[in-house]
């Protein structure tokens, strides 16, 4: 008797566990259906595109559903309307720091620097050693000269800040501070009435050459999946 | 009693700042509390199709990424690898585009922008020691005037042993600067040291996919 009663409550406790975890993997499917339907979209043309798993906590630069490059972000925060997955096009990169590209325009007035335009996107045995390249200053746009700190604006009204943990000094910080606990919750609270909804969402990574990676790579006109 | 008031009214300001701010954040926890969205319920007569869906669909992915080696360049770190599958068969420390651009001061005024071209490519042409056919480019960043004859452009040796074209005049090649490997300093060509160049020389087929990012 005992041991019948045993096995029904072993029965009845995977009946339990079993029924939330089947329809757990049915919205799954449906999920993993809808975002490989989003990247196959993206995949089948030879253009570079990104993906942003935001529970995944990663960014991932991609073509043709291989993995270029990718950054793992250390938090997020965000303010706002939450739908903001799908598909998206980045229409704007803004930094307060721009990287200028250098001019050189021989016989004609002194080299001048104008604001860079975004770029446009059209193992073993190895016979260097990577990563020491020598270190001097060149006429050249490189990775150093990229910002740590700079915002992405997306086609469905989702803004991005990407930021690195070292970036901001005291003063940065109270500015943030400001930002993030007083200015962006009143802007949510009125934005709707005034027509201006807001989807902000700030990204922070470990180290500062991520955030100018990142900067370098993404670049205006890119299509990506949020997730 | 005026500043009584005063004191007051500024107390009773900063007590409603509060309160709206207090309920700001009330609103954007409730918004933050849908997200993430809950999932759609499956009726079991679509579960078949949204299975068969999802097989079709990875079975297109899997055949986008190229067929045997291709090349994948890091313009930012200057990095070249040859890849076969998820598999990097050889890295390379490379040098990329300036970024620079060259302003023509007199004459046809042109521009040009020594960035390295991003985006897919693939190898079109494999030249065993190349000579370089300067471009006009050449010869107003010197302050020289642009040669009339062809044979007055040709120069030998400056681009190493090997060379692989992937289009529109860009090459990967050697070079004489070895020291600047690992910064970007090209005109947009892809400079490789002559070790690694002899290899990827040797192992990527003419017709190989080059991804520039």
């Amino acid at each position: 008797m005992k041991t019948t009663a045993r096995i029904a409550v072993i029965i009845l406790a995977g009946l339990v566990w079993a029924v939330p975890a089947a329809s757990q993997d049915k919205a799954g499917l449906l999920e993993k259906q809808n975002s490989l339907k989003s990247e196959y979209s993206l995949a089948k043309d030879s253009a570079f595109y990104f993906v942003l798993d935001i529970l995944g906590r990663k960014l991932e630069l991609r073509v043709r559903g291989m993995v270029l490059r990718s950054w793992e972000f250390q938090s997020m925060r965000f303010w706002g309307r939450p739908e903001f997955s799908g598909n998206v096009e980045l229409v704007r990169k803004t930094a307060l720091k721009a990287p200028k590209r250098i001019v050189i325009k021989p016989g004609g007035e002194d080299e001048k620097i104008e604001a860079a335009p975004a770029p446009e996107a059209n193992a073993s045995g190895t016979g260097a050693t990577p990563g020491a390249p020598q270190e001097f200053e060149l006429e050249a746009l490189e990775l150093k000269d990229m910002p740590k700190k700079f915002s992405l604006d997306f086609d469905n009204g989702l803004h991005i800040k990407v930021k690195t943990a070292a970036s901001g000094g005291l003063l940065g910080s109270m500015r943030e501070a400001w930002r993030w606990y007083v200015d962006l919750p009143l802007r949510n609270l009125f934005g709707p009435h005034t027509g201006a909804g807001l989807s902000e969402l700030e990204l922070t990574f470990d180290n500062d050459k991520d955030g100018q990676s990142i900067y370098w790579h993404l670049f205006e006109g890119i299509k990506g999946i949020i997730l | 009693m005026f500043v009584k008031r005063l004191l007051i009214a500024a107390a009773l300001a900063y007590l409603g700042f509060l309160a709206v701010l207090g309920a700001a954040h009330l609103i954007g926890l409730k918004q933050a509390s849908a997200w993430p969205p809950a999932g759609r319920a499956i009726a079991a007569k679509d579960l078949p199709k949204i299975e068969n869906n999802v097989q079709q669909l990875e079975k297109r992915m899997s055949g986008l990424p190229p067929k045997g080696l291709y090349i994948v360049i890091d313009t930012a770190e200057n990095r070249l690898f040859v890849k076969n599958g998820k598999e990097v068969v050889r890295t390379a420390v490379v040098s990329c585009g300036s970024g620079v651009v060259l302003e023509e001061s007199g004459g046809r005024q042109r521009k040009w922008v020594f960035d390295t071209p991003r985006g897919e490519f693939s190898v079109k042409s494999k030249i065993t020691n190349p000579y370089w056919v300067k471009p006009d480019w050449v010869f107003i960043e010197e302050g020289e005037s642009i040669p009339k004859e062809v044979e007055e452009r040709i120069e030998g040796g400056t681009l190493g042993d090997y060379a692989l074209g992937f289009g529109q005049g860009y090459f990967i090649h050697g070079t004489l600067y070895t020291r600047l490997l690992g910064r970007n300093v090209t005109h947009g060509c892809v400079r490789v040291g002559d070790e690694d160049l002899k290899a990827i020389f040797n192992a990527v087929p003419i017709g190989a996919k080059i991804y520039i990012y």
